[in-house]
């Protein structure tokens, strides 16, 4: 290597360097130009998330074919430090080399190093095939996907031309390179000095230029996930988003999200983290059914609304200073537009069910439904614009305090014939016994109320119920960013609460069980509160509840509700009863528990019509229905008017039933149906 | 009021009670206990004066009156009647106006409608009862107001005012209501009537009673006693405006019956300008496309729907829906799970997601009546459910369910309904 040469790679690597790290820093300031989120808590448990997901990849080998990536990963943190840190020392200052670290180790590292390399050629050629020829639908064949691993496979080819070319030139070598040599032998002999000397030095070069120009491309690609995704699993949020932020309504407040610098900078840095691996929208059951939603190209049109606004921001500041924003900084890209690629559609904000099903699957955290219910306010509560049907729900809600515009005089219906006591006679009752609205005023459901009534009589345990004083939880105002009537059905239903001195609440709904139990926290609700599926579950585990049905010829199958199941890890209890009930566990669907697929009910679409797409309730249904069930079971009023319709649809009435899980473990009234 | 001067005491007033349970917590000297049938007794002698029972009543069930005068009433010591709304409000308000709306010269029915309730109320005032009309060339609207009763009409022609834009009309009639002083503005609750009502409402600072169901005249105080149901029609409420003028309510067309007609009325008419320039009207109106085609009819605002289901089964069974509607002078629309079959269209749904209908008959064909469906559907006059299944929850709103098939019903009415053809079943 001459002078000249070193000095040339010494320039191109201080230059590639620059540009790396300028763009690095610009990056890191359109983060910062987000609000502040506390993220620095729980230090030990994010070093830990860091290395189990992050290092350990725990997320990414879920899925069978993310080992290749785990290989991927853990071949380029070996060979940044094996190979190219000598390299590019080497570049600069010819004679150095790894040789120092002894007659032991050096080796060690040669070998790790070669059989590395052959195994990052290996899993890129692996990759490629997988993408070209068997790719799955939720994977993009991008012209950048397939760049990266070409200048990946350059450079794995580039380094075995290099010692190939040693060998061949008879360099002594300390090195312990078995692959090298394997691949040298075909060569031996062949060719002469010169010719290897000069192959040596196109191999060199062709890795220094393909590396440091990977370096540069790196913060301007898709790769830039390598920088941002690790950070992005330490500052993961722990837990699943259950709830979002109160809202306080002062003058001059601004409601949600409508300009990408009022996400949090946690929320700016996972659009930089996404790898584009299009597991959220594989999860998604919106764009499983062919909704305008995918999670996926959420995150990336975030992402390419804040590097063009972010530059813009930057550009106008002059230096490149780190400093926040406020209402003044001018946005000039809007974020919720119909605009290819730097917008999002406002449908695709409404098509959410928010099942959470891409928070759950997402390799490196990032947080996608969120950040659409931010978006969701502002539209809802600045922009008074939402799909038409929502002008109905709010009314109701607002005029009559449940969903479907009833009297509510009329709420308690249900108990006509079932002499439920009422709080407000037996304020001193062990449960308050919340129904919510559906059950309340769906004749259908009064046997899932009778049921428990049942199991609570025969257990001697004392509630009651509200009448007509029960009002909505509130949670679709919540889930739709109707926040402001929301806020006042909360301080309601608290004040209310407290009056009546509530220590524990029953719910038979999932969405009031999660609203009440995460939601009014922040209104000051400090009230246990417990699913029936809980309660039950624990009534039989402890053999205070007897099972009394014969349903041993039924197959029943199984659904996770998403607010029971994914955002409060309820996964057992109601599989419990049932197994309790029936002697054997239920049939489980392919896509269970943590990865349960959403009836579509939920984030406030129960009042809302599909307008693109097929209909999420009935492709749930039919993966029911793919095991033959007589019985589907549910334990949400939500899925279970979903699975009904859906079974209706399907024309499968006559062979399967939905029933919630209370009515499988508790005799029928003789009286209803 | 005055305190200290006079010693008032509290009395029921007989039959107006309603039993709410207030003006008992309301006494802060336990006077008022409640007899078995709920309503209050008053204990004078412990009664004090204080009027608060009298304040929190609802139904003005309660009455001060000075023990020893004769009638019992307040009348002469206190402020007069006359000038309660005076004292209270600064100048006198009188009259009864009418807004009559138009569309190209034609007066929409509900105008005329109020006009007839608004002579009753302008006789038991002793006012006069005047009509509005705003418009371009619409001068030939005043002798037909004056046909339906009006005393006096107060014009507005200008071409500004031809098309209705929420501005104009504000504008106007807000200046009107401030140099003429009406103690009552009606307006009929269409669409352009909701849509300007609340607006001069907002704009003049009163309270406006919307869908009222009836109109009367508390003569004492001069109120206009507004009532509509409330709750969901679990209660009809009985609302006044007390403290700000004009007292302003819309009643929905159909609800009250038209005057006669006399032909040859004359009334005073006050002729005045506009008072905006169309250059400063932010609203522009650009085009007016009329609905044409015939499928996109207003399930919402017609009186006698015929309703199918998935009990229907197909496109071609609709057909006998649209002849039963045809018979009965209604249309067909559809619950959800039709709409998804395509047998009708979006426009044509009734329920949560759909539209919402009240007619005088909703006849409910081969629909189970799921509570989604019903909510669209409930507060309709009368509804009748054809249905197999006797459980099926539409009949918990049906004043009369049929537990039968829709396709031996449905032709059997129809059957019956062609032997009286002649005679219309659907009248006024």
């Amino acid at each position: 290597m001459t002078v000249v040469e070193s000095v040339i790679f010494a320039l191109a690597f201080i230059g590639s360097l620059f540009l790396f790290l300028r763009r690095v820093f610009r990056l890191f300031a359109m983060v910062l130009l987000g609000k502040p989120e506390p993220r620095f808590d729980r230090l030990l448990g994010r070093l830990k998330s860091l290395l189990l997901f992050g290092f350990g990849q725990k997320r990414v080998i879920e899925e069978p074919f993310g080992v290749n990536h785990f290989f991927l990963f853990w071949g380029f943190i070996l060979l940044q430090l094996m190979v190219n840190s000598e390299f590019i020392i080497a570049g600069v200052f010819p004679r150095f080399s790894l040789s120092f670290l002894g007659n032991v180790l050096y080796p060690v590292v040669t070998f790790v190093a070669d059989i590395t390399s052959f195994l990052v050629l290996l899993v890129v050629i692996i990759a490629a095939i997988r993408r070209m020829f068997f790719k799955p639908p939720h994977v993009e064949r991008t012209l950048e996907a397939f760049f990266i691993l070409k200048l990946v496979a350059l450079l794995m080819v580039a380094y075995f031309g290099l010692h190939i070319s040693s060998i061949a030139i008879g360099h002594v070598q300390e090195q312990y390179v078995p692959i090298s040599q394997m691949l040298a032998i075909p060569f031996a002999g062949r060719g002469t000095e010169l010719f290897w000397q000069v192959a040596h030095r196109v191999f060199w070069w062709l890795h220094a230029v393909v590396l440091l120009l990977f370096l540069v491309y790196i913060p301007y690609s898709k790769h830039l996930h390598i920088l941002t995704a690790l950070l992005n699993c330490f500052f993961r949020r722990f837990g699943f988003p259950q709830t979002l932020p109160r809202v306080a309504f002062k003058q001059g407040e601004r409601f949600g999200v409508s300009k990408v610098t009022q996400f949090t900078w946690k929320d700016l840095l996972d659009f930089f983290s996404c790898t584009e691996c299009g597991r959220c929208a594989d999860a998604c059951p919106a764009t499983s059914t062919g909704k305008v939603l995918n999670p996926k190209e959420v995150i990336l049109a975030g992402k390419a609304n804040l590097l063009r606004n972010g530059s813009a921001i930057l550009a106008a500041r002059g230096g490149d200073t780190i400093a926040g924003t406020d209402e003044r900084t001018p946005v000039a890209l809007p974020l919720i537009a119909k605009a290819h690629g730097t917008g999002i559609p406002p449908e695709a904000i409404w098509d959410c069910t928010t099942c959470g099903a891409c928070v759950e699957k997402c390799p490196v955290f990032i947080e996608q439904f969120p950040k659409l219910l931010a978006m969701r306010r502002h539209l809802a509560m600045e922009r008074v614009e939402f799909p038409p049907e929502l002008v109905t729900l709010f009314y109701n809600l607002e005029q009559r305090f449940n969903p479907y515009g009833i009297a509510p005089a009329d709420r308690a219906k249900w108990a006509s014939d079932l002499n439920v006591p009422l709080l407000s006679e037996q304020p001193n009752a062990e449960y308050l016994f919340y129904i919510g609205c559906v059950a309340s005023f769906t004749s259908r459901m009064k046997n899932i109320m009778s049921a428990i009534v049942e199991a609570l009589r025969k257990t001697s345990i004392s509630f009651a119920v509200l009448g007509k004083e029960e009002q909505c939880c509130g949670d679709p105002l919540r889930r739709l960013g109707n926040e402001y009537v929301f806020d006042k059905f909360a301080r309601g239903n608290v004040a209310l609460f407290k009056k009546y001195g509530v220590k524990k609440m029953l719910t038979l709904c999932p969405h009031c069980y999660s609203t009440f139990k995460h939601d009014y926290k922040d209104f000051g609700a400090e009230f246990e509160v417990v699913h029936h599926t809980e309660l039950l579950s624990e009534l039989l585990k402890t053999g205070k509840l007897r099972p009394e049905k014969d349903l041993r010829h039924e197959r029943i199958v199984f659904h996770d509700s998403c607010y029971l199941g994914r955002y409060n890890s309820v996964y057992e209890e109601p599989r419990t009863v049932i197994q309790k009930a029936v002697g054997s566990p239920p049939l489980e669907m392919e896509k269970k528990r943590r990865e349960s697929f959403c009836c579509g009910a939920g984030g406030g679409r129960m009042w809302m019509e599909e307008s693109s797409g097929t209909r999420i309730n009935a492709s749930r249904t039919r993966q029911a229905l793919t095991l033959d069930p007589t019985i589907i079971a549910t334990c949400c009023p939500y899925c279970l008017t979903m699975f009904e319709d859906g079974v209706k649809d399907e024309k499968a009435e006559g062979r399967v039933r939905v029933l919630d899980v209370a009515e499988i473990l508790m005799p029928t009234p003789p009286s209803s149906t | 009021m005055e305190k200290g001067k006079q010693k008032f005491k509290v009395r029921l007033l007989p039959g107006k009670c309603i039993g709410c349970g207030r003006c008992e917590p309301a006494c802060p000297v336990d006077a008022i206990r409640y007899d078995e049938k709920g309503e209050p007794i008053i204990d004078l002698e412990k009664c004090i004066g204080c009027l608060k029972c009298v304040k929190v009543c609802p139904a003005e069930a309660i009455e001060k009156f000075l023990p020893g005068s004769e009638t019992g009433e307040a009348e002469p010591e206190e402020t007069p009647q006359e000038t309660v709304g005076e004292e209270k409000i600064g100048k006198l308000w009188r009259g009864v106006w009418v807004y009559v709306e138009q569309m190209d010269g034609k007066a929409e029915l509900v105008s005329w409608q109020l006009l007839g309730k608004g002579k009753e109320l302008a006789q038991d005032l002793k006012a006069e009862l005047a009509a509005v009309i705003l418009g371009s060339n619409v001068e030939h609207l005043a002798d037909e107001a004056a046909g339906y009763g009006a005393d006096k009409v107060y014009l507005v022609d200008s071409p500004i005012l031809k098309d209705y834009r929420a501005e104009t009309h504000l504008h106007t009639c807000a200046y009107l209501v401030e140099k003429y002083s009406p103690e009552i503005l009606l307006i009929g609750a269409t669409g352009l009537g909701r849509d300007l009502a609340g607006a001069i409402a907002t704009r003049l600072e009163t309270g406006l009673t919307a869908d009222c169901t009836g109109l009367a005249i508390d003569k004492q105080n001069r109120y206009l006693e507004q009532t509509r149901p409330a709750f969901g029609g679990n209660i009809m409420a009985t609302i006044l405006c007390e403290k700000a003028r004009p007292q302003m309510a819309s009643v929905r067309p159909n609800v009250m019956p038209a005057p006669p007609f006399v032909a040859g009325t004359s009334a005073t008419l006050v002729r005045e300008s506009i008072v905006i320039e169309e250059k400063d009207i932010l609203t522009k109106i650009l085009e007016i496309v009329p609905i044409q085609c015939e499928a996109s009819v207003d399930i919402t605002a017609v009186r006698v729907i015929v309703s199918g289901g998935r009990g229907l089964a197909s496109s071609e069974n609709f057909k006998m829906l649209q002849e039963l509607a045809d018979l009965l002078g209604g249309v067909v629309a559809g619950s959800r799970s039709a709409v998804d079959a395509g047998w009708v269209t979006h426009e044509k749904q009734v329920g949560q997601t759909g539209k919402t209908v009240r007619p005088k008959l909703y006849l409910a064909c081969g629909i189970s009546g799921a509570i989604q469906h019903l909510v669209g559907m409930q507060d309709a006059e009368y509804i009748i459910a054809i249905n197999k299944d006797q459980h099926a929850p539409i009949f918990d709103v049906a004043h009369l369910g049929i537990v039968g098939d829709v396709f031996e019903v449905i032709p059997g009415m129809i059957e019956e309904l062609r032997k009286k053809k002649n005679t219309p079943v659907c009248e006024t």
